[in-house]
């Protein structure tokens, strides 16, 4: 039992480093994000739904929000404010008319993710990003750049403006 | 260890039988009666995310697909057909104008003051669906099961009986409508 434990804590221990492990420079997709330094955090496309959502207008777009294992406890149990290590993912795809459904259904009526656009990623660390709610943001272009300054420096002040410890994201059941 | 090994071998096995357990039904005329899911597979808000969707016309919902972890990886290796155990589900919410975003847009940026932009998923809707891959078990509809709960209720068979009709549709994916959104 002993022996279980201590494994169980020793292959969390692993990875833990191994998610929290930025790999050094290279390609397009180590980039970290200009003010707040975060890179794209390793597995996150495994990560369970909090929702969905869609924009219409310029963004014309679906999302999935996804939440690491800190965030999606925080969501269940409805706890503010986010503790630190929680991560939430905001995957983007266009919105398309999905032509093989709708001859099915007899009527264009289903939308479906068309190529991603972004991936967006909240990071919560009070510390580290003291001066911005405890949050860090992140913006990835489709083939892993990141956000300019320009753009990451829209983040806080839009996200300052949600009620819910600058989230938007609500859990959907 | 033994002990240990033996209980997660023992919970797995009753978790399974209970999600594939599916009582037959009955039919006097002889032809083979489609059998359905009636159980809810334990744990599948925990299930990865295969793709969105969202549906106007009466459905009028916003959705997310998921998968175990058989249909996961059968969805990311792209391999038809998809493998026995696979079972992936739909969940449905109200397609909601949120009004909190769209304020706090109009703020921001006043010249979208009027043009309500954001859409979030309201209250659970349309039931939760679900497709469950056995080919022997489910073969005289195309190797799938299919369930559809609502409020935890399993719908009545006049409604279960519209799924395979319309999923043959798309015969050429095994079935299945939803594509994996990378």
């Amino acid at each position: 039992m002993t022996r279980i434990a201590f494994l169980l804590v020793a292959v969390a221990a692993v990875t833990g480093v191994v998610a929290s492990m930025a790999p050094a420079s290279g390609h397009a997709d180590d980039e970290a994000v200009p003010i707040f330094g975060i890179k794209i955090p390793p597995g996150y496309r495994d990560w369970r739904l909090i929702s969905v959502a869609h924009e219409e207008g310029n963004l014309h777009s679906f999302a999935a929000v996804l939440g690491n294992d800190v965030a999606i406890k925080a969501y269940r149990e409805g706890k503010l404010p986010y503790p630190d290590g929680t991560i939430i993912a905001a995957l983007h795809y266009s919105h398309v008319p999905s032509e093989e459904n709708d001859k099915v259904f007899g009527n264009p009526q289903s939308f479906v993710p068309g190529p991603p656009t972004n991936v967006q990623f909240m990071v919560k660390d009070s510390k580290k990003y003291a001066s911005t709610g405890g949050w860090g943001f992140a913006h990835f272009n489709k083939d892993g750049k990141p956000g300019d300054e320009a753009l990451l420096k829209t983040c806080s002040p839009c996200h300052a403006k949600a009620s819910r410890d600058f989230v938007f994201t609500r859990y959907a059941p | 260890m033994t002990r240990i090994a033996f209980m997660l071998v023992a919970v797995v096995t009753v978790a399974g039988v209970v999600a594939f357990m599916a009582p037959a039904h009955g039919r006097a005329d002889g032809e083979a009666a489609p059998i359905f899911v009636t159980t809810i597979p334990p744990g599948y808000r925990d299930w990865r995310l295969i793709s969105v969707a969202s549906e106007e016309g009466s459905l009028d919902d916003i959705r997310a697909v998921l998968g175990n972890d058989a249909g996961i990886k059968a969805h990311r290796e792209g391999k038809l057909p998809f493998p026995e155990g696979t079972i992936i589900v739909r969940i449905a919410w109200s397609f909601d104008s949120s009004r909190e975003n769209n304020d706090i847009f109009c703020k921001l940026n006043p010249a979208s003051c009027g043009h309500p932009q954001s859409y979030v998923a309201g209250p659970p809707k349309n039931g939760v669906q679900f497709m469950v891959k056995d080919s022997k078990k489910y073969a005289s509809t195309g190797g799938w099961g299919f369930a559809q709960f609502d409020d935890g209720k399993p719908a009545d068979e006049g409604v279960l009986k519209t799924c395979y009709p319309c999923h043959q549709a798309i015969k050429a994916r095994d079935f299945v409508f939803t594509r994996y959104a990378p």
